[in-house]
């Protein structure tokens, strides 16, 4: 594969271009025309579709598109390009099976394809969703951290230190760093999970110079920092930055991306493709030890509409059936804790990703972006429920998420906001109140009734 | 909509974003003694309208808003200075200065934003992202601006929408232009705690928003 450093002297080297050019001249008109070419066409009917031949396909088209796009550095204003043996070069050496945590908290990153009977990676946590209190944060990752189904943390969002909010880029954003991956260690240790891999520090970090900080108070080898790209195939100096460290400290990365469906890879089959070529961007600019997908509709801001559960259903498909870098696909659902529309959205969309190929973080309410509306019951549901799935075919599967988005989609654009944490939690212990839990073993239920889902009995609410 | 065949090639050039095939329908029309104000208000204006609904039905995204805006852009080089000649003056809605907080990189949402209001009539100056608050003042105070409207994605970048605010009141501007707030991690509670005047969503509640607050100014 080639060194990271050949990609930076890329950046310095590659073919002047400005951003709108790189946009309207080259990004647009490339993914148009590949994706007629390989006659790539969304199926509003079949949210997850078994059809290999597609997968393959839109797995064609996103290698073709990379050569052709390149990655844009919107520092030096220039196009990083790869040869086609450069990306097959990338994927045959990629990583495969990385060890995560420590002790007896260790875990492996499966590689699964799709309709794997492998059970999939877990991370769980409210996807960096924002927190008032350390109080909260601490008992929250308690929560989570108590789920057995748990391989991973993905740590909250503080939002303040000493009551001041916390300014990315700012000296209050290296404490709330700094802050967050002490806090989330407390409350791991609390849980009596030490060795728990963090595998998204930080999200308080918005800057390198704050997964830096955080890296020397509690970060480790085994942890991943999550490093992004930029919408759409763009990086600048901040994000490589990132890389350089972590190459440097020897950290493992989930490498993010969460292609924007209405953006400019327009709608759900350019959502697809792009996801797809990301695959050795992921390897090749961020260095990933995992490609870290979250299709997002540009209007909800969610994952679990259905264009965007076919756009992931598919580009998982076609990453797994030929990438051996394992994919962690990651939801954002509308609805608030504590209603019934939560639960199916994250069930939805983790069955679509798990049949499909891929491991799965459970998951942010509310967006991920309300203050406070976060829990960790509706993710331990869905974490049993990609426990369950794994092995189901898509044809099942499909069936299943169709009647799902029947369930909720009408609500998609008004969701029920649901509750906070500290209105469906007892906000001292932790402990979720007695309706909370009632209606979580009402949607188990459910599920195993009228989809035959097969549960087993880890939960620490039974 | 007009059935002269020169305004439906205004009206298709507009709708497929095509910058030449427009500007060479606008040359045409102005050769064949159109006055620059129907050829805005009978083809390129409907077009534009056209473009704006199908962009909120979900059959196409941002890159058709932004060619078919950049397309308008174009066309108006020419149509501009023929309508001061002609005495008249083309109305504009409002004149709005967006751009995305200081330290977020984050340009999909104001992109989707900016193009909607193009497609609304307004007058959009972008100044990208990552822009500091001061620089939002000065843009506003330079074009006479109706609207600031300031993006931020992440939590820790939305305290930065609050700067803006606070470097109006600075420099006495404040009571000068409607601010609007929005992005992935704003919400209507945040807004109002920081003193905003509107808060959208989505990218779409964007125009009605805008539409709303220079109603109101």
């Amino acid at each position: 594969m080639l060194s990271f450093w050949t990609v930076v002297e890329r950046a310095f080297n590659g073919p002047i271009c400005t951003e709108r050019d790189f946009e309207l001249g080259v990004f647009v008109p490339n993914l148009r025309k590949i994706v007629e070419k390989y006659g790539i066409k969304y199926d509003p009917q079949n949210p997850v579709p078994a059809d290999d031949d597609l997968a393959d396909r839109v797995w064609e088209a996103g290698m073709e598109f990379l050569v052709e796009t390149g990655v844009y550095c919107v520092d030096t204003e220039r196009r990083i390009l790869f040869s086609r043996e450069e990306i097959d070069g990338a994927l045959a050496s990629g990583p495969c099976g990385r060890v995560f945590g420590e002790g007896k908290d260790t875990r492996v990153m499966p590689k699964r394809v799709p309709e794997d009977a492998t059970p999939p990676w877990c991370s769980v946590g409210p996807t960096s969703s924002p927190l008032s209190s350390e109080l909260h944060y601490v008992n929250l990752v308690k929560a989570y951290a108590e789920n057995p189904l748990g391989d991973g943390i993905t740590i909250p969002c503080l939002t303040r230190v000493n009551g001041q909010p916390i300014v990315g880029g700012s000296p209050l954003g290296i404490e709330g760093a700094i802050r967050a991956v002490l806090l989330t260690r407390e409350g791991m240790r609390r849980a009596g999970r030490p060795g728990m891999p963090i595998v998204n520090g930080v999200t308080t970090a918005a800057r390198a110079q704050e997964h830096i900080a955080a890296h020397h108070f509690g970060i480790r080898r085994t942890d991943a920092l999550e490093i992004g790209t930029i919408h759409e195939m763009k990086v600048d100096f901040d994000t490589m930055n990132k890389v350089a460290f972590s190459q440097a400290a020897s950290n493992l990365i989930f490498a993010e991306n969460g292609v924007i469906l209405g953006g400019l890879a327009g709608g759900p089959a350019g959502v697809a493709v792009v996801t797809a070529a990301y695959n050795p961007v992921d390897l090749l600019v961020l260095r990933g030890a995992v490609q870290h997908p979250f299709p997002t509709h540009f209007d909800l801001g969610i994952t679990s509409a259905r264009d965007t559960i076919w756009a992931r259903s598919v580009s998982n498909q076609a990453v797994t059936r030929h990438s051996t870098l394992p994919v962690v696909n990651v939801g954002y659902s509308a609805a608030g804790p504590m209603t019934k529309m939560l639960f199916y959205e994250h069930c939805a969309w983790v069955i679509a990703s798990v049949v499909c190929g891929g491991s799965v973080e459970v998951g942010a309410s509310a967006r991920g972006t309300a203050l406070d509306y976060t829990s960790p019951v509706e993710p331990l549901l869905a974490s049993e429920v990609a426990h369950a799935v794994a092995g189901m075919s898509r044809n099942e599967a499909n069936k299943i998420v169709k009647a799902l988005l029947e369930k909720y989609e009408p609500q998609l654009r008004e969701p029920p906001v649901g509750q906070k944490y500290q209105e469906c939690c007892d906000p001292v212990t932790g402990q979720p109140k007695s309706e909370f839990l009632e209606l979580y073993l009402e949607i188990r239920k459910e599920m195993a009734d009228q989809f035959g889902i097969q549960f087993t009995s880890v939960s620490p609410y039974l | 909509m007009s059935d002269k065949p020169i305004f439906q090639k205004l009206y298709n050039a507009i709708i497929a974003g095509d910058r030449s095939g427009l500007e060479k329908a606008v040359g045409d029309a102005l050769k064949g003694g159109i006055p620059p104000s129907d050829i805005i208000e009978k083809g390129m204006s409907p077009g534009m309208k056209e473009v704006g609904e199908r962009f909120a039905r979900y059959e196409i995204y941002l890159p058709e808003m932004m060619m078919a805006a950049e397309a308008w852009e174009g066309a108006m080089k020419v149509l501009e200075p023929k309508l001061l000649e002609s005495g008249s003056e083309l109305r504009k809605v409002g004149r709005v200065v967006i751009g995305t907080v200081k330290g977020d990189i984050h340009s999909i949402g104001k992109n989707i934003v900016g193009a909607m209001l193009k497609m609304n009539g307004f007058e959009v100056f972008d100044l990208g992202v990552d822009v500091a608050a001061s620089a939002f003042v000065t843009k506003a105070e330079e074009v006479g601006a109706d609207i600031i409207a300031v993006s931020a994605l992440m939590s820790t970048t939305i305290p930065q929408q609050k700067s803006v605010i606070e470097h109006l009141q600075a420099r006495g501007a404040r009571k000068k232009y409607r601010v609007l707030v929005g992005g992935g991690s704003t919400t209507q509670e945040w807004a109002d705690s920081i003193g905003a005047d509107g808060y959208g969503r989505t990218a779409g509640d964007a125009a009605a928003l805008a539409l709303k607050a220079v109603a109101k100014k």
